[in-house]
């Protein structure tokens, strides 16, 4: 397909590649400014306490503390939503209170911030922390959400009566779903359980700040919203908004987590008391205890409703969700899952709600798939009891009730492209997907009969359906701003702000631009990271950045590109529709010998003594209104030990229409991505918290089990690579995708090798076993 | 109580004034300013720490940096040598192998050791010797491609006259 | 957890003799640092704060390993798990313990960790003691007043606890050669993923002796209780019997009895049933022709 293009769909090497493997890259934690001090943070050991008094003597008698900062030290400052969420960023006018301090005299989980310190060297810090003494009244705190909304339990939050922090209903309902359940000839439905999933980022949160001679404060920031975070840092600390900073080093990974504020308010609250750039720098302890993780659901339930002949009919969904002790990002994983998941399929009645709810545990916020791997979780399993029902191929069901291009796609607009089907057909080839009888008796069967005697350790396939969306319109803001400007040498500089999170986004919007030019990829110099110089950027989030910022980026270079034309059409004496760029050369249709290369006109232009003289650039503003979901499907294969409950998967076939693959490696390696975090999601990874003390368990490495090199299936990645009528060359987005499919495809696996339903994630061998043991009993 | 002591790393010779409790990769990071070494568990699980003392991995945020002192250590910095890529970093530029690059060092330094040892690795091989290096983006498909790839470059580079 | 450490003062003796003398000079206050692989964690988390630390790294005498047919094998403390587990000598004669450091952690960590430190941590979920108490492995103290030879199974006390004085030192991990007709080997369940903490071990020895009776087995269990323990019930079940596959089950479910894990109680225990019958039942059949012992 993309074969029409001189750079779209080639592997180039990235832009930043050599920096990060010869050790090159700033990250924030490797910034170093003369004078910098190190800021450490002490975290509440209680679920819910008052902080009663801090001495702070010990800690400031040391030589070489230079700063304390304490609940009474921030009192000036404003409170506010490490989200960003309080504007309207959301249609509708969704908003999220301020709702914390830098640091906080009522810590509401454990691990929220009480104190920090700067000081000389990261030794003296530490110390400082360790002297700091302070006297907590404890207060009552309620960890389950089912509890939380009981009359009577603790107040997590004064912004959220009876702990609902959000109620929220599915935005776009139709029809009349009870009745389309009472009509329908077959109903399946289930309760589902998804944890909490910390993002494991391998760098962890960090910031540096300063505050130079003029006043203004200078950030390093890891945040994904790059604007968003000068901003919110500019409410937070009551200055204009032109006396903040933001500067974007490399980032170690973010998933989703660094869509909110992190390090930021702590450091620059540390620079500006200090007077002297502070780094901070979270150890993996902080993150796991203080930052935004996956949001969890403690139940969603759903219900489906099918003809006899596998027409999908109505789908009803009731979310409980936890928030933990902060609103944040949280909420919005229940609309934006229900809106894709109830948005994947024809279905005529759709109805859904949720109830978002405070808890003394650490927030919860956006991880790749934000809500949607929860829904898929859910419908995804149940469309395959649908199949077995049915006498269907799991295949065939999703096959006859996909979507067509001009249906209304999940977030109510129309479907811009789909290609779920060659997903389905191609994933299926590839992977080897049985015939359909074979799947129903095998299924049936192997789950009765079977399970006595039959070999220890049993092999199952499962699949899945998915889509996902390119950006968020119309539910967030969507706006995106791109530079581009010729040098006199004929390449490029680039001025976006994206988040260099390892998305590959540089290499993409370069070929984006390179192609929309007629250049090289390597001759576009990506400018960015540094709020002075790039126009406001919404950020890389919802899988956007490809999508929304390259669509701004191919209107920029168009408007530079029709300046260079109109110029070189003077020059080489011919109509601007002649023209066309090759390989950086400017050649007249139909004469091959009229043509200059792109450089000499750059120069040309640029030292001009004739009064003509330009710098050809073009500067664009783009909003997209519309919002082409991505489609794909999964096929897993796994093997499941009755004995140790153990569950292996041995082979994964992800197949994805993400519309034209600009650079298919990076499609790939996004895809792979996804697939580590979604195994983990499936498997292994169990954010835990003591049910007693409300102290977090699992925080480091040690005890939260991320998916290593030797845990990983045979992975194989195939791209539809049909274009978007809408995305720039036809792509769409595909960060989040890859993870989303992961658990629903090995859970209908485990079903089809055992015959147990899987209903709570991760997946647990005890898990396994307890439900072998409940079949044996019936 | 500082310690005047020698490091020899990546071939060059640093007398540096530290102290008995300080971790490699302090002296590596805030004393040398080699932040390509990165620290992301400080517990032993991730490798993002990983160097190579005498050829061999281990993790620079629990070794303590008396311990090392006189012995062979290569960081990320040092491996190229020169202004051309080491083959591993090719090909980890030119495979996709790198996202956000965080536990890239880590993962390069640890394959170059395996290499060292075993020129001509399987997969299931490289995926074990990474067994300790933990990649959140890549899902670890296109690194050990690019592994197997720089293997077979540097065989051939030595075969070569 | 801090990322970095406290100050403290550091030794580096140049023999034995001379880091026994600093222990009894500095007794409780001084550490001995191995690999530091355990030592350093529980530094960063402020377990322990010791005020002196001994370095054992640049003691060669301590980093040997050697083979004879009647003493057994030999082993300095300061050996890393890496190098146990590519050792020929081992591989050779005891499989078992090369499979058991090649178990432990990640690479790096089998790089840095000594099977010294291994032992004297003594945690609970440690690798290498289930197939070292079934090899019926000997360790060599030494301390100020002399020597002593303490059988590995009465070397632990308790968790994180053993009869080490805070003067002594591990010089030497002795394992008897195996007799003739003895096969050994080290089963185990991680936690979660492939590289995580042990959830269940066991390390297995049967020995065939004449009328293809079981003369001799010895279970070694690990993470499933307090320390690594010897499922000597479950042994007595089969010692002098032939191994048909019901009472091998029957001893692997002794063994479970045997067990005393803490968490994941009734999953452990279910584990140590399969694991035991596992080992069992595959090492029978290698023992059937059997010269030497072959761990
Ligand atoms: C990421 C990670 C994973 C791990 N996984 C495993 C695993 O799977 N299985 C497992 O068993 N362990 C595991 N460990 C624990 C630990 O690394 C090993 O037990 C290792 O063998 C300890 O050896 P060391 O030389 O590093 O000990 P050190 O940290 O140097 O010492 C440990 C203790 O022993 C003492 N000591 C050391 N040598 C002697 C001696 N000769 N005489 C007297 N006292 C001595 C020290 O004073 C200290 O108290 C893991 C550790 C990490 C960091
Ligand atoms: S930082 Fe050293 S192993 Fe993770
Ligand atoms: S590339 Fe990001 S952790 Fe490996």
């Amino acid at each position: 397909m993309s074969g029409e293009f001189a750079v779209v769909g080639t592997r180039i090497a990235q832009p930043d590649g050599p920096a990060k493997a010869t050790g090159e890259a700033v990250f924030a934690g490797d910034v170093r400014l003369p004078g910098m001090l190190i800021g450490k943070v002490l975290r509440s050991p209680y679920a819910n306490a008052l902080v009663r008094s801090i001495d702070i003597s010990g800690a400031a008698a040391l030589p070489g503390v230079v700063c304390v900062l304490t609940p009474d030290d921030v009192t000036d400052w404003n409170t506010f939503d490490r989200g960003m969420k309080d504007m309207p960023l959301i249609a509708g006018g969704y908003r999220i209170p301020p709702e914390e301090a830098v640091v906080n005299r009522h810590p509401r989980h454990f691990g929220d911030a009480v104190a920090a310190v700067a000081a000389v060297s990261e030794h003296v810090a530490e110390q400082a922390l360790a002297l700091l003494a302070v006297e907590y009244e404890q207060l009552p705190f309620v960890l389950d959400p089912e509890e939380a909304i009981k009359p009577g339990a603790p107040q997590v939050s004064p912004e959220a009566p009876g702990n609902i922090g959000k109620h929220l209903t599915y935005p776009f309902p139709s029809g009349d779903v009870e009745q389309a359940l009472a009509e329908a000839d077959v109903v399946v439905e289930g309760s589902f359980r998804t944890p909490k999933q910390e993002h494991c980022t391998q760098e962890t949160a960090a910031s540096v700040a300063y505050v130079d001679s003029a006043g203004r404060l200078n950030v390093y920031s890891q945040c994904q919203l790059a604007h968003l975070a000068r901003r919110e840092l500019a409410h937070i600390f009551k200055m204009p908004v032109h006396k903040v900073k933001v500067l974007t080093p490399f980032i170690g990974g973010s998933f989703g987590q660094r869509g909110s504020l992190c390090a930021e308010p702590l450091a620059a609250a540390l620079a500006l008391t200090s007077r002297r750039p502070v780094r901070l720098v979270f150890s993996r302890e902080d993150h796991f205890t203080s930052l935004e993780s996956r949001t969890g659901f403690k139940r969603v339930t759903v219900k489906m409703g099918f003809k006899r002949d596998g027409t999908l009919t109505a789908i009803k969904t009731d979310m409980l969700g936890f928030l933990g002790a902060y609103m944040a990002c949280g909420p919005m994983a229940s609309v934006i899952g229900m809106s894709l998941v109830m948005g994947l399929y024809r279905c005529d009645n759709r109805a859904g709600e949720a109830d978002m709810v405070m808890t003394n545990t650490p927030p919860s916020g956006a991880m790749r798939g934000f809500g949607n791997e929860v829904m898929s979780f859910a419908v995804e399993q149940l469309m395959d009891e649908a199949a077995e029902r049915l006498g269907m191929d799991p295949v065939e069901l999703r096959l006859m009730n996909a979507k067509h291009q001009g249906d209304v796609a999940p977030f109510g607009l129309n479907l811009e492209s789909t290609y779920l089907e060659d997903c389905l057909r191609l994933g299926g080839r590839a992977f080897g997907w049985r015939p359909k009888a074979e799947i129903t008796s095998a299924a049936v069967e192997k789950g009765v009969a079977e399970t006595k005697g039959g070999p220890r350790v049993r092999r199952g396939v499962g699949m899945c359906a998915m889509n996902h969306c390119s950006g968020a319109a119309p539910l967030y803001l969507e706006h995106s701003n791109a530079i581009v400007k010729f040098n006199e040498d004929g390449s490029v500089n680039l001025t976006v702000h994206p988040a260099p999170v390892g998305s590959h986004i540089w290499g993409a919007l370069s070929q984006i631009c390179a192609e929309e030019l007629g250049i090289r990829a390597e001759d576009v110099n990506i400018v960015t990271g540094d709020t002075d110089v790039t126009l406001f950027e919404y950020g890389s989030d919802a899988s956007r950045s490809t999508y929304a910022i390259g669509g701004a980026t191919k209107r920029a270079a168009q408007q530079a590109k029709e300046q260079l034309l109109a110029f070189a059409a003077e020059k080489l004496d011919a109509q601007v529709e002649d023209l066309e760029i090759r390989d950086g050369v400017v050649y007249v249709a139909q004469a091959p010998d009229r043509s200059c290369p792109v450089g000499d006109l750059c120069y040309d232009a640029i030292y001009s003594f004739g009064g003509h003289a330009t710098n050809f650039a073009g500067k664009q503003s783009f909003e997209p209104e519309w919002n082409s979901p991505i489609y794909g499907a999964y096929f897993a294969e796994v093997e499941v030990d009755t004995l140790t409950g153990r569950v292996k998967v041995p082979r994964f076939v992800t197949a994805m229409d993400c519309g034209t693959a600009i650079n298919p490696m990076s499609v790939e390696g996004q895809i792979e991505g996804g697939l580590q975090q979604g195994l983990g999601y499936a498997l292994t990874e169990n954010y835990a918290i003591d049910p007693q003390t409300g102290v977090v368990q699992t925080t480091n490495y040690d005890s939260y089990k991320v998916p290593g090199s030797m845990d990983m299936p045979e992975s194989t990645v195939l791209i539809v690579d049909e274009p978007d009528p809408k995305g720039p060359f036809g792509a769409k987005g595909v960060g989040e995708p890859g993870m989303v499919g992961i658990a629903p495809a090995i859970a209908n696996a485990i079903y089809d090798a055992v015959g147990v339903r899987m209903r709570e994630v991760p997946i647990t061998p005890e898990a396994i076993l307890a439900a072998l043991a409940d079949q044996d009993r019936e | 109580m500082k310690v005047f002591a020698g490091f020899d790393i990546n071939g060059q010779t640093h007398e540096l004034g530290i102290e008995p409790h300080q971790l490699l990769i302090e002296v590596l990071r805030d004393h040398l300013g080699l932040t390509g070494t990165k620290h992301s568990c400080g517990v032993g699980n991730c490798g993002a720490c990983t160097v190579l003392v005498d050829g061999v991995p281990v993790l620079a945020c629990m070794t303590l940096a008396l311990a090392v002192r006189g012995k062979r250590i290569l960081t990320i910095e040092g491996l190229a040598g020169g202004p051309e890529l080491h083959p591993l970093q090719r090909a980890f530029v030119d495979l996709g192998a790198i996202q956000c690059g965080y536990c890239t060092p880590g993962m390069i330094l640890t394959a170059k050791a395996l290499l060292d040892r075993n020129p001509a690795p399987t997969a299931a091989e490289v995926r074990e010797a990474l067994a300790g290096n933990i990649c959140r983006c890549t899902g670890y498909v296109k690194i050990v491609e690019a592994v197997l790839a720089a293997a077979e470059k540097m065989r051939g580079r030595e075969v070569a006259p | 957890m801090y990322r970095l450490l406290t100050p403290f003062d550091y030794f580096e003796p140049q023999s034995v003799r001379e880091a026994v003398e600093l222990l009894a000079r500095f007794g409780h206050r001084a550490r001995v640092i191995a690999g530091g692989t355990d030592l350093v964690i529980s530094m960063k988390k402020r377990q322990l704060t010791p005020e002196c630390l001994i370095a054992l790294a640049g003691l060669e005498e301590l980093r040997f390993i050697e083979f004879d047919p009647v003493a057994g094998l030999r082993l300095g403390p300061l050996c890393t798990h890496a190098e146990i587990a590519r050792s020929p000598l081992v591989r050779e004669h005891f499989g078992m313990l090369a499979t058991a450091c090649n178990e432990v952690g990640t690479p790096q960590v089998r790089n840095m960790g000594t099977i010294g430190g291994n032992l004297c941590k003594a945690g609970p979920s440690q690798d290498t003691p289930p197939p070292l108490v079934a090899l019926e492995a000997k360790l060599r103290l030494l301390g100020p007043q002399g020597e002593r030879v303490v059988p590995l199974d009465q070397f632990c006390t308790g968790p994180f606890c053993t009869v080490l004085s805070s003067d002594e030192l591990v010089v030497e991990i002795l394992i008897p050669p195996l007799p003739p007709g003895g096969a050994g080997c080290y089963k185990w369940f991680t936690k979660v993923t492939v590289t995580d903490e042990t959830l269940a071990g066991a390390g297995v020895v049967v020995v065939r002796g004449p009328g293809d009776v079981c003369a001799d087995v010895r279970i070694g269990l690990g993470s499933v209780a307090p320390m690594a323990i010897r499922a000597r019930k479950a042994e007595a079940l089969l010692r002098g019997n032939r191994p048909a596959p019901g009472l091998v089950w029957e001893a692997a479910e002794r063994a479970a009895q045997e067990a005393e894990p803490r968490s994941r109680a009734a999953y452990r225990r279910h584990l140590v049933k399969v694991l035991v019958n596992e080992a069992i039942t595959e090492l029978w059949p290698l023992t059937a022709d059997l010269p030497g012992g072959l761990g």
